[in-house]
């Protein structure tokens, strides 16, 4: 492994971008909870960050992946909607507020934590700093 | 193997190189929303390392930064690939960069002063 003491940096930034892109991900899903349509005549279907990482490197977190919920669609009974079938049920996007709203949460404590790292270890360069006055 | 370099010579082109590199991040973060704009940054240390290695001794006059575009962020779909995050986080890095060098020229001044005041 390459040693490289501004490495923390880089490893909170891909913690930052990952989560920043996870928020992207969450708000999708809240603008689309009511979306019976996506163009195929499907209705919007919930999609969710992956996140990887390579443990031998140690180069941070990858959000290359994002993976589609295949939970099934609920259904509501809407008989005037042009998407409804011949018993008049609609099928609705898998999503659910409630949990979307708490990995809001989750994601943005993560990018909280991440900024934490980066400004303690920024701390911890300048005491070094400090032993060259 | 050592190099008859003046240390402040190779601080002041250190400085230099990251008094440009600032200046590109700011061009980077005011750039965005830009459509179609990628990144760019400042090529140095490599160009440092290199002139280093050279067995003769390097004019550090000639040590040229190199402004180039590195692709490798994300493109986003208006063409743009600037990441907040990673120019932030570039001007943490180039802040503390710049700290040591100024931190080393004191130091070097200090001793210089210390050397003075010996008689």
């Amino acid at each position: 492994m390459e040693i490289n003491s501004l490495n923390p940096i880089d490893i909170s930034l891909s913690g930052l971008q990952a989560q920043s892109k996870n928020i992207e991900i969450i708000s999708s899903n809240v603008a689309n909870a009511q979306s019976t349509n996506n163009g195929n005549g499907q209705p919007y279907r919930r999609i969710e960050a992956e996140m990887t990482t390579n443990t031998e490197n140690m180069d941070g977190v990858n959000l290359d992946n994002i993976i589609e919920d295949m939970s099934e669609f609920p259904t509501i009974f809407k008989p005037g909607h042009p998407s409804a079938d011949e018993r008049g049920y609609v099928k609705v996007p898998n999503v659910t507020l409630p949990t979307e709203m708490m990995n809001l949460n989750i994601a943005a404590r993560a990018y909280q934590a991440n900024t934490a790292v980066l400004k303690r270890y920024q701390q911890m360069v300048e005491t070094t700093l400090e032993l060259l006055r | 193997m050592s190099k008859v370099n003046d240390i402040f010579d190779v601080i002041e082109v250190g400085i230099r190189a990251e008094s440009l590199r600032q200046q590109t991040i700011a061009n980077n973060v005011a750039n965005l929303q830009t459509p179609g704009y990628h990144r760019v940054d400042v090529k140095f240390q490599d160009v440092l390392a290199k002139a280093m290695e050279s067995s003769e001794p390097v004019d550090l006059d000639n040590v040229e930064t190199e402004v180039y575009c590195p692709n490798e962020t994300q493109v986003k779909s208006n063409g743009n690939d600037v990441s907040l995050e990673t120019e932030v986080g570039q001007m943490v890095k180039n802040n503390l960069r710049h700290k040591t060098y100024v931190r080393l020229l004191q130091k070097k001044y200090q001793q210089i002063e210390l050397a003075m005041n010996i008689k």
